[in-house]
């Protein structure tokens, strides 16, 4: 159970780089995440939501997608421009 | 709505912590091995075979990993190499940071192998990078010939299986050659070693199976 960890560690990234980025806000994260990786992508989703939830983050949406063996990597970032 | 391309692996503050670590084990030619395996597979049997058979003048140290107690480190202790028990207090694996604070006062410069025992659970410790070289799986014949299919992870980063407690083969209906396929199943490059602690069979190859590992790394 160390998907909240993962989960913090996405938002940093997603904050770094939406401040990379503005004005433009980040509406959404792409994530590649293999079977071996040892994580599971519900659980993973529900910290994600949890911690963007009644933030300055929302509405932030991640979007996992089967990646190979343990992978567990950044794929793409949606913006939307003011 | 505009979608920029991102790279790069997600790191959680554990691999971070577990990069320096490696870091720093490289740094000080340490060799770091991590036992993970269910309770009661003979990790800590092992372990004590291992160090039965090392001379007093090797440099080898052991982090033993438990929820509660310290008895571990005591049966360890009794060999005179340096051992030191992490009580995770209900964490079920060890983490990076865990590994770097119970390393505190060590002389790395003085142990070429460290020996670090998991909590016993086969899911977790699967996601915790400790700075290892290699991670090793323990399975016993006690356990059941699916569990690399049930717990597939542990066993692909695995570089070793260990087929632990053949000494109860009679006794049991494990049958080792289809375990041993279903490892190979998920990681079809996995060593595999059959032992017993019990009757100290097959621990030769697990004796040279470090030595040979230590050297490739140096």
């Amino acid at each position: 159970m160390h998907e909240l960890s993962i989960a913090q560690s996405i938002l940093k990234t997603v904050l770094a780089e939406s401040a990379a980025r503005q004005p433009a806000r980040a509406t959404k994260v792409g994530l590649r995440i293999g079977v071996m990786a040892g994580i599971d992508p519900q659980s993973l989703t529900f910290c994600f939501e949890a911690l963007v939830k009644g933030t300055s983050l929302e509405p932030l949406e991640l979007a996992i997608e089967p990646g190979r063996a343990d992978e567990l990597e950044f794929t793409y970032l949606e913006l939307e421009e003011p | 709505m505009t979608r920029v391309p991102m790279e790069g692996k997600v790191l959680n503050e554990n691999q971070l912590a577990a990069n320096g670590l490696r870091a720093e084990f490289d740094r000080h030619g340490v060799f770091v091995l991590n036992l993970i395996g269910s309770p009661g597979c003979g990790k800590t049997a092992l372990l004590e075979r291992t160090l039965e058979t090392y001379d007093p003048g090797r440099r080898v140290a052991v982090l033993t990993g438990d929820i509660q107690t310290d008895a571990d480190a005591v049966r360890l202790a009794r060999f005179g190499f340096p051992v030191r028990q992490i009580t995770t207090a209900g964490a079920c694996h060890l983490d990076a940071r865990m590994v770097r604070r119970a390393l505190e006062g060590w002389d790395l410069d003085a142990i070429d192998l460290l020996l670090l025992e998991n909590v016993g659970n086969l899911v977790c410790p699967t996601s915790y990078d400790l700075g290892e070289a290699h991670k090793i799986v323990l399975l016993s014949v006690a356990e059941g010939e699916e569990k690399p299919l049930k717990y597939p992870g542990i066993f692909f980063k695995s570089s070793l299986m260990a087929l632990t407690k053949i000494d109860l083969l009679p006794y049991v209906p494990f049958q080792p050659d289809i375990a041993e396929a279903n490892a190979r199943s998920v990681h079809p490059d996995i060593e595999i070693i059959r032992l017993s602690s019990a009757l100290k069979t097959g621990l030769d190859g697990w004796l040279k199976w470090i030595e040979r590992h230590m050297s490739a790394h140096v």
